[in-house]
């Protein structure tokens, strides 16, 4: 190894590490704190939030249904007379559950896809590729309809569907990103050493394309939470009672005629909060990365 | 007022043992006007005779329920579902196709919201001593649309065709082991006979609108009714569109009083809220039925008028009564002790039901043995009689039911109240194609499921509720029950003629089903129709129908 090699490869006294470069990055990103402070605040609620609600979320009161804002429901009743405000802030458990499981399911499956197809290129490449695109080229919510009829209602399908649905669109990125790599020289070295085609892909590339596979998970999280919420909107994958915010749009939205706004608005902002949220963390770690 | 016991007299020489046991039953003071009025019009006494010996019987004279005429001319525009297949009188079962077929064909008498039977086109009917046969008199001079005379070979090929098994009819559900194919015979050109397989004290309810497939059309038909739409009705088709729309035009050769309205428009919905939003922004006239929880912005729109109508439409809540926990019926009688019924009718229902008493015997029915006491909430004594079956200490179990009206609220009501006994309730709810799945044993979630919630819409008469979900036998029995004794009580009722026999039978399932308690009964709801201010004369039925030959706009 030459003393120029030296140079390059070894860390400087003094100097910070990628990842802690990326860490004081973020840490100086006005966009990812606000981000990260409003996912963080979902999460604290998915976890201890029924710690600090006023009412149990599940505890109907029938007779005071659809009651509107007061001092004593901040944000109303609903149909069958439940605290929406205790509601809101537990329902942030299911999405925060599936989404997130169903992002990893994706970025594990994408990752693996794309690493064989831009390694390995070549027919293997063509084949797979192709599948992947007719693949992508079925909605969503299409898949996921089949894959519930066919597999029954339960989030561990709601988790696999979504997963599944997402990986091809990761695969593609972290093809990408492979097809450069494996020209550089760090990858021919190992090919001479003679390490196997699997280590060559996980131990020598993969660290190598993180930052786009980073990039790419966080945009798929807030995709995750929004058809999650749709699928809970149609009718599947969480079932009542549970106070998730797609399903309770779903239940009340067939009273915002009638008046009743408030059964459905404080869900449909949370939502929205949180899509928002986890987009901020993204915009964060990309401006973060570009730096 | 005094009773006029000459004209008693001759009013009752010309009548049957059947019919003098019912007038003695209103004279002695066993049976109420209302009841009296009902079961005359199933025997086939006239309104204006139920009238005049109810004067006679002291009772004073009947209430009008003429109204006063508005203006004609309208056009009458309709909210309604989407037919959910195509309109044929043989198979249609959906609220939305049976509303357009209503539109055009009648039915030979029809069951009014009061549950009491009218002619419609048969003048009159009678049964034989013991209910085996009844004999219907058809109206004379009943023109179809096509031009041709309705006469008693239109009669009993349309109804020969519901009882035919090879025609996959709907109407099976009601005439199976009740009426055969070739049980209905023509006497002469205005009369019917109709040969039962066995008795049957209520059988004119079941060729009334009571049973929605059962409309006179021609003989000659041979199906592709969409391209006819022949009937006799007040109405004639002009356009149908399916999945869009229909519109109709005055029947200017109909046998009765001429149809009010000029026109009369359905636009289909797939949904409630945009028909709210139409009957609000004066698109729609009438929403034919209306959820209560779906319409709740309605019930206090001042712009709104809400017709409802009393009805025996109910959840059903199978237990089933031959696996697990529940086999024991201690448990089952826990459940229905931890529901508590007045919240249900005040708060999910808004006040647009009755509560149920876990049988089938709604208040409207006037054999419903009303000194049956009432079941109401006692989570003491239900805890005390899960404690007795072994089970102090609770279970889990799934309920599984469809994604229908308010029934996901209602679960969810009864999985809280549960939970104060033990009782650990986890939801599945499923949209319906997937709850009903192939309807038969082994292959539905409804039928195979511990525990359901299914919706039974209107009867005026009882005897499908309980055959169909609570005899041995029974094609719908969710819950598994097999009582011999029920069984007995249940044929015996249906053959009964008589009031008071029935009211007697009544009692017996009323108090066996309470002590069994395979099914909760919770509630039975209204029949809500929503109309748009200045819009009158619309007569609903609880089954769906619509009658509009009176409606006017203002």
């Amino acid at each position: 190894m030459s003393a120029t090699d030296t140079t390059t490869q070894e860390r400087p006294i003094g100097r910070r590490g990628p990842y802690a470069e990326l860490f004081f990055a973020l840490m100086r990103s006005g966009t990812f704190l606000t981000g990260f402070a409003i996912v963080l605040f979902w999460v604290i609620c998915a976890l201890f939030g029924e710690h600090f609600t006023p009412y149990d979320p599940l505890a109907d009161d029938i007779i005071n249904a659809l009651s509107p804002p007061s001092a004593e429901h901040w944000f109303g009743t609903d149909q069958i007379g439940r605290d929406v405000f205790s509601r809101v802030i537990v329902g942030s458990r299911d999405i925060l559950t599936v989404a997130p499981l169903a992002t990893l399911l994706a970025t594990v499956a994408g990752t693996a896809l794309g690493l064989f197809t831009g390694y390995f290129r070549g027919i293997a490449d063509d084949i797979v590729s192709r599948v992947l695109e007719a693949f992508m080229a079925i909605p969503v919510v299409i898949v996921a309809l089949l894959a519930i009829v066919a597999l029954g209602t339960s989030k561990a399908t709601v988790i696999v569907v979504i997963g599944l649905s997402f990986a091809p669109i990761i695969a593609r990125t972290v093809r990408s990103a492979v097809l450069a790599e494996r020209e550089l020289d760090y990858v021919a070295a190992a090919q001479l050493r003679h390490e196997s085609a699997f280590h060559t892909m996980f131990v020598e590339i993969l660290p190598n394309v993180i930052p786009p596979i980073l990039v790419e998970t966080t945009v798929r999280l807030g995709y995750a939470i929004f058809a999650v919420a749709t699928l809970s909107f149609m009718g599947f994958g969480i079932q009542p009672p549970s106070p998730d915010w797609g399903l309770s749009i779903s239940n009340n939205y067939g009273m915002i005629g009638g008046g009743f706004w408030w059964t459905v608005l404080f869900d449909a902002l949370a939502i929205a909060s949180l899509v928002i949220g986890v987009n901020l963390v993204t915009d964060g770690i990309q401006g973060a990365l570009n730096d | 007022m005094s009773k006029n016991y000459r004209i008693l007299d001759l009013i009752r020489r010309n009548r049957t043992p059947l019919e003098n046991h019912l007038i003695d039953g209103l004279v002695d003071g066993r049976v109420s006007r209302r009841d009296f009025v009902r079961h005359g019009s199933l025997l086939g006494l006239s309104l204006p005779l139920l009238g005049r010996i109810g004067m006679a019987a002291g009772f004073g004279s009947m209430p009008s329920l003429a109204r006063a005429q508005g203006a004609p001319g309208a056009t009458i525009r309709v909210g309604s579902s989407v037919p959910a297949a195509a309109i044929d009188p043989v198979t249609i079962a959906d609220a939305g196709g049976l509303l357009v077929m209503q539109q055009v064909a009648e039915f030979l008498c029809i069951d009014g919201p009061d549950l009491v039977l009218k002619p419609a086109l048969a003048e009159s009917w009678s049964p034989n001593t013991d209910g085996s046969v009844w004999t219907f008199k058809l109206r004379k001079g009943v023109k179809f649309h096509s031009g041709g005379e309705m006469k008693a070979e239109d009669v009993v090929a349309s109804i020969d065709r519901l009882a035919d098994p090879a025609n996959s009819s709907n109407a099976l559900s009601v005439f199976t082991g009740i009426l055969s194919k070739g049980a209905s015979k023509k006497v002469d050109d205005y009369t019917v006979e109709f040969h039962l397989d066995a008795p049957n004290g209520n059988f004119p309810y079941m060729l009334s609108s009571d049973n929605y497939n059962a409309v006179i059309i021609p003989a000659s038909y041979k199906g592709d009714y969409e391209k006819s739409f022949d009937g006799t009705g007040p109405f004639k088709i002009e356009k149908y569109t399916p999945k869009v729309g229909a519109s109709f035009v005055r029947n200017d050769d109909y046998w009765g009083e001429k149809a009010l309205p000029e026109r009369t428009e359905f636009t289909f919905f797939t949904d409630i809220q945009p028909q709210i939003l139409a009957l609000q922004g004066g698109q729609i006239d009438i929403i034919n039925q209306m959820p209560v929880l779906a319409g709740v912005a309605l019930l206090n729109d001042p712009n709104v008028d809400i017709l409802s109508l009393k009805s025996s439409a109910h959840q059903q809540l199978h237990l089933r009564c031959d696996d697990g926990p529940m086999k024991d019926a201690r448990v089952r009688r826990a459940i229905a002790l931890s529901i508590d019924r007045d919240k249900l009718v005040a708060g999910l229902m808004k006040g647009r039901a009755a509560p149920g008493n876990d049988s089938p015997f709604a208040a409207v029915y006037p054999s419903t043995d009303a000194s049956v006491p009432q079941r109401k909430q006692d989570i003491a004594q239900a805890k005390q009689l899960m404690e007795a079956a072994g089970v102090g200490k609770g279970f889990k179990m799934t309920l599984t039911t469809e994604r229908y009206l308010e029934i996901p609220e209602y679960a969810q009501l009864i999985q809280n109240w549960v939970k104060e006994i033990g009782i650990e309730l986890d939801l599945n709810i499923l949209d319906q194609s997937a709850y009903y799945g192939d309807a038969v044993f082994g292959k539905s979630n409804w039928l195979d499921s511990v525990m359901g919630i299914t919706d039974y819409g209107h009867r005026g008469v009882p005897n499908v509720y309980l055959a169909a979900p609570l005899k041995s036998e029974g094609t719908w029995n969710a819950a598994h029950f097999k009582n011999k004794d029920y069984d007995q009580l249940a044929t015996s009722y249906i053959a009964a003629l008589d009031l008071e026999a029935q009211k007697a039978t009544a009692g017996k399932i009323q108090k066996l089903l309470l002590e069994e308690t395979p099914v909760i009964f919770g509630y039975f709801y209204d029949y809500l129709t929503a109309t748009a201010k200045g819009v009158a004369g619309v007569q609903p039925t609880a089954m769906s129908q619509l009658f509009l030959e009176k409606a006017s706009k203002a």
